[in-house]
């Protein structure tokens, strides 16, 4: 047995706030791993990347889910993207760079970012408080993502539902980030 | 007191009564009323004083445009000043009160100052405070300031809350009278996403104050059918009391709504909100401003807009007076008289300066052509009018039409020039509009119903069909123009009397007149010099008639002599609605370390670092002060461990085949041949050559780095590297991802530090001197298999290890490392001993690479590889900047070692003067040395490095000392560099 061991305490664990209209809470365990795309190696990385989640890589500014619902790809850029996915434990990058087989970079993410998901009929307006980007439905479709920024803060959102956004930014300032959804869902309830 | 002016119901709830004071005297009126119509209701004409010569004034107006009406609401800390009645929302409960009068509002101390006027004319104080000079600051303008001013600020905080928003639409409409309800319509109908925004709180626009009619219903009839079809849609959003003040680039345009000013209790929602809408297109419907002629005495109570005396008539049910009066130049004005008669108003005359025959039967009114009125009597209240024929009729209120003005000012915040239009001798929009915006209706001089109607809906239905929208093929709705013929007459020229034209500012038609004598003949200087148009309601019922005089005088035209620039905001923002939510703690965003919550409950001082928060220093038990703290963390982390998160550096990962060619690019020393395993300390230039950023680069494997960047930097160095990737050298395999809010990394410094992290890392990683040496890094497990790297660097000086793990485990990770080196007398330090240990050490920091020196400066020169390219070399080679006696970074300790350096001190020889000419450098850090027992200090001199030993003058001009220092290696601890490879 080690000395010491470690807990961990990711900044919103367990948040979880139901406002009527409108719900938030932080995901729990969600890992998130970047994947970089080798210049001149695109082709083998998308197809590595189609045989690790069985969808094709999405298009830029969209996401997919894996065909076995184990894990969400985020298309951030021609060459970058992330994947999503439960883990309880710090591995979440060797598990996907072993899945993907040398054919793409991968960093480890999951704790750079806090993530929130608001759901609910209100969530519209109260992201209107803080979000510049059109969220309208015709704008900003189902399976959307974008990097934004929200309260000085850069954001990657993601529309995963018909009522419901999921939001990353900077773990660091996660308090600011809870803060500023907080006022916006209270000042629009 | 009742409502003695009330006569009919007008679109107002008379079932609701509502119960509010002014100055202290209780009133009535109704809901749908506003402050104006209520006070007019109980037959209050006077409301305030006026700005300079304390006039007694009443309403002039029934919209936003109002120079006059201007009180304080509400009271306590939410008591704003300068609120204009006349778009106050009457609510149960309203206080208001006058202002700008010392005593009562009836009898204003201040205002013998208008029997003054001859000496206060345009410019006044240009003139006559000039001497003796120093008086202007002490007491002239004291003085001044005391006397003039527009209502009083609470002087409390402002207890309400603010917030900001963005929207988007197909097609903003701004303004909801008859053009945009009719754009609105189409543009709903086409399936478009419409935003209909008005400043009102009622829709309707001049519908409402109007008796014509639409689609053979009363106006505001259909209006509500109007809006009743838009709500249905959900394509369209109705935004009431929203003013769009602002149209900015690429169809964005600012709107504040206000959300709870109507509400007696605003509760704690925001009570305004400001929003930023993005259009793909727009049509301007803000309608038409009424213009005033002026006259002598034109500013009593109880004198107002013909229009506006329309809109009290038929939407709130009220008369200004009892026996009324109205003054036109144009058929509008007649207007007011028929609506007023058809309401049972005794209207004694109609004065029309046209010589023509009445335009309308206005039963019992006498029609007074070709004349006009020159002088009123009534100080406090109108009692009768004098004609330019000499009559006088007695009159408690008069209605003054001067025709109509579109409403230009969104369509010149970008530098648009509004054109002349004879027809209706008015300024109309010019060619020049912002992008994406059409106008439409009274605002492109389309004066009459019917025009406007039909206006709005095609301007709509061309923005529409631009967008690609299939514009419905519903017919527009009917109505008939109205007669709209006038004349251009300005002033009354008979007139003996002061005729005023800004009322807010108290200018007139002398004044202009004077500001011609006096050569200031542009609009600009006129403007200035007369302050016409500057006041809170930007010369909206004024600017016109001021440039007609203008142009009179200079024997020019109107649109020869030009307006001033409207410029946003259309109608004044609260600074509060400005600054929205952002007051206080989140003023902006803060970052917290990883362990934060640690250092919280083990007496740590933080101090902001950027946006970061982090440990300035712990306080123990017994400490007086913080230099207490800061020597015994220095001083033990010296003597045994001290651990500090510096999890707040820069952390880039760079990955890719030419990952470590990229970096042999981009910082001034060599990286290729950096074996995987190892670190290196590097720097990076500006194109121009200047070191801007330093930090230790880790090569994790073959096509894998991680680099660390100084706090202040990471976002810096993070985008230039992303410029160079994507910009410079496309071809490369590089790819860049920040980590620095992924790992929480704890510098472990001091000579027991490899003792400590023998209990943390787990044993399979070997971390002797022999298997890990300086310069070493590593992945390796802690604590029983968590992933954490390793680093081997130093910034202390000390034998040092930084170890970073998922920032999940940050705050437990300084918990295991304060328990693991208990046994050692391990402690935590802050920001600030870690300052002191790195200037005992000479190493540079942020003070240093302040964007003016170069490596050469640094002493660094050297890493500025000759065998290879960098960004900035080339530049970096310039003569000037590698000249020997440039300034050189070295250290400083005075010769008296119980005085304290001061930082910013500058360096003079010994015997020469302390001037700028004879400065050689500056003093760029200093601390206090626990170590050594002085103070100590880096700083840059000319030719330092050859200049041992030197005494010189370090002298602060700022603090008013100086004292002998000696110039000295940089290197305080330990110079060799045997700790740190122990």
């Amino acid at each position: 047995m080690p000395e010491f061991t470690l807990t961990a305490a990711p900044p919103l664990a367990g948040y979880d706030r139901d406002f009527g209209a409108v719900t938030l809470k932080a995901p729990e365990h969600l890992a998130i791993v970047s994947i970089a795309l080798p210049l001149g190696g695109e082709d083998a990385a998308k197809k590595a990347i189609k045989a690790a989640f069985g969808v094709n890589l999405p298009e830029v500014g969209r996401s997919d889910v894996a065909k076995d619902k184990s894990a969400a790809l985020m298309r951030l850029s021609s060459d970058q993207a992330f994947a999503l996915f439960p883990c309880e434990t710090p591995d979440a990058e060797r598990q996907i760079a072993a899945k993907l087989d040398g054919a793409a970079y991968t960093t480890d993410q999951s704790d750079v970012w806090c993530a929130l998901e608001i759901s609910g009929t209100g969530a519209r307006a109260a992201l209107e408080r803080i979000c510049m980007i059109d969220l309208h439905p015709d704008a900003f479709a189902l399976n959307a993502i974008a990097r934004t920024v929200m309260e000085h803060l850069g954001v990657i959102i993601a529309r995963t539902g018909d009522n419901t956004y999921l939001l990353l930014s900077a773990s660091s300032s996660a308090q600011s980030f809870l803060h500023a959804l907080e006022t916006s869902i209270e000042n629009t309830q | 007191m009742s409502q003695t002016n009330r006569i009919a119901k007008g679109l107002i709830d008379t079932s609701r009564t509502v119960d509010f004071t002014f100055n202290g005297r209780a009133m009535q009126g109704h809901a749908g009323d506003t402050l104006a119509s209520a006070l007019l209701a109980n037959g209050q004409l006077l409301v305030g004083r006026s700005f300079k010569y304390h006039r007694p004034r009443g309403i002039f107006t029934a919209g936003s445009e109002e120079p006059n009406a201007l009180v304080h609401l509400r009271d306590g800390a939410r008591q704003e000043p300068n609120t204009r009645a006349t778009v106050a929302e009457l609510y149960d409960g309203l206080t208001a009160t006058s202002q700008n009068h010392r005593g009562s509002l009836e009898h204003d101390l201040m205002a013998v100052t208008d029997l003054m006027s001859p000496f206060l004319s345009a410019g006044f104080y240009y003139k006559t405070f000039m001497w003796p000079r120093a008086f202007w600051e002490k007491l002239y303008e004291p003085a001044i300031r005391a006397s003039a001013g527009l209502g009083r600020l609470s002087m409390e905080d402002d207890p309400d809350t603010y917030d900001k928003g963005y929207l988007h639409c197909d097609l903003l409409v701004i303004g909801a009278g008859p053009a945009g309800l009719s754009a609105a319509l189409a543009g709903g109908r086409s399936g478009a996403r419409v935003i209909l925004a008005d400043e009102d709180f009622r829709m309707g626009g001049r519908l409402n104050a109007e008796t014509l009619a639409v689609d053979d219903m009363p106006g505001s009839a259909w209006t509500e059918a109007a809006l009743a079809e838009l709500r249905a849609m959900p394509n369209v959003r109705l935004m009431t009391r929203t003013t769009i003040y602002g149209a900015y680039d690429h169809g964005v345009y600012g709107a504040l709504e206000r959300v709870t000013d109507h509400l007696p209790d605003p509760g704690v929602k925001p009570r305004q909100v400001l929003w930023r809408i993005y259009s793909r297109r727009a049509v301007l419907a803000a309608g038409a401003t009424e213009r005033p002629i002026a006259f002598g005495n034109n500013d009593r109570p109880g004198i107002m807009l013909a229009g506006a005396v329309r809109t009290y008539v038929n939407r709130y049910g009220v008369t200004p007076g009892q026996t009324m009066a109205v003054f036109t130049n144009n058929d509008d004005g007649w207007r007011t008289a028929a609506d007023l008669a058809a309401k049972g108003v005794d209207v004694r005359a109609i004065v029309d300066t046209r010589d023509r025959a009445a335009v309308c039967d206005v039963p019992g009114a006498r029609h007074i052509r070709g004349a006009a009125v020159m002088d009123t009597v009534g100080r406090k209240a109108l009692k009768s009018i004098t004609l330019t024929d000499g009559q006088v009729i007695p009159c408690d209120a008069l209605a003054v039409s001067g025709g109509w003005n579109p409403t230009v000012h969104l369509t010149c915040h970008q530098r648009g020039k509004p054109e002349w239009n004879e027809a209706i001798d008015a300024f109309v929009p010019g060619a020049h509009l912002p992008a994406g915006m059409v106008v439409a209706g009274a605002a492109n001089g389309q004066l009459t119903l019917a025009a406007a109607l039909d206006e709005g809906r095609k301007a709509a239905n061309a923005q529409l069909k631009d967008l690609g929208f299939t514009p419905s093929r519903k017919p527009g709705p009917k109505a008939e123009d109205e007669p709209r013929e006038g004349a251009p007459v300005w002033y009354v020229p008979e007139s003996r009397k002061r005729a005023w034209l800004d009322l807010q500012n108290d200018v007139t038609v002398k004044d202009i007149k004077q500001a011609h004598r006096e050569n200031f003949r542009s609009v600009e200087h006129m403007k200035r010099y007369t302050t016409l148009g500057m006041a809170t309601d930007q010369g909206k019922t004024s600017n016109i008639p001021a440039l007609a005089i203008m142009a009179k005088c200079t024997g020019k035209s109107i649109p020869e002599t030009g307006t001033t620039i409207f410029r946003p905001p259309y109608t004044p923002v609260p600074i509060g609605a400005l600054a929205g939510r952002a007051r206080g703690r989140d003023f902006r965003p803060y970052r917290l370390t990883p362990s934060h919550e640690w250092a919280k409950a083990n007496g740590a001082t933080f101090v902001e670092v950027g946006n970061w928060l982090r440990a300035q220093w712990f306080v123990r038990p017994g400490e007086k002060g913080w230099r207490d703290s800061v020597d015994r963390e220095a001083l033990q982390t010296r003597q045994t461990v001290g651990i500090c998160d510096v999890t707040t550096l820069g952390k880039i990962e760079i990955q890719g085949r030419d990952a470590a060619a990229f970096l042999n690019k981009v910082y001034a020393n060599g990286f290729a041949k950096l074996p995987v395993g190892r670190i290196r300390y590097g720097i990076m230039l500006r194109e121009d050559g200047i070191c801007y950023d330093d930090g230790t680069t880790a090569r994790m494997g073959e096509n894998h780095f991680v680099m660390t960047t100084t706090t202040a930097n990471a976002v810096l160095v993070f985008r230039r590297m992303e410029f160079a990737r994507q910009c410079l050298w496309p071809d490369m395999d590089v790819h860049l991802i920040s980590t620095t809010d992924g790992w929480a990394q704890f510098a472990v410094a001091g000579p027991k530090s490899r003792d400590l992290l023998r209990k943390v890392v787990d044993k399979e990683h070997d971390i002797s001197n022999d298997a890990f040496p300086f310069m070493a890094c590593g992945e390796v497990t802690v604590c029983g298999g968590t992933p954490a790297r390793l680093f081997r660097i130093s910034f202390s000086g000390e034998l040092a290890f930084e170890v970073a793990v998922p920032a999940r485990y940050g705050n437990d990770m300084m918990r295991v490392l304060m328990e693991a080196g208990r046994e050692f007398d391990a402690v935590p330090y802050g920001t600030e001993a870690l300052g002191v240990m790195r200037i005992e050490k000479g190493h540079a920091a942020g003070n240093e690479l302040d964007g003016r020196t170069t490596a050469h400066n640094l002493g660094l020169g050297r890493m500025v590889s000759a065998a290879k390219d960098c960004i900035g070399k080339t530049l970096s080679q310039r003569p000037e900047l590698q000249r020997d006696d440039a300034v050189k970074l070295v250290g400083f300790r005075p010769v008296d070692r119980s005085r304290n350096l001061i930082a910013g001190s500058h360096f003079i020889s010994q015997g020469r003067d302390a001037v700028m000419a004879n400065d050689e450098g500056w003093m760029s850090s200093v601390a206090w040395s626990p170590s050594l027992g002085h103070s100590i200090g880096l700083g840059f001199i000319r030719s330092g490095d050859a200049r041992m030993g030197e005494v010189v003058r370090a002298v602060s001009p700022v603090h008013d000392t100086e004292m002998q220092v000696e110039i000295t290696s940089p290197h305080f601890i330990d110079p060799q560099g045997e700790r740190l490879r122990a």
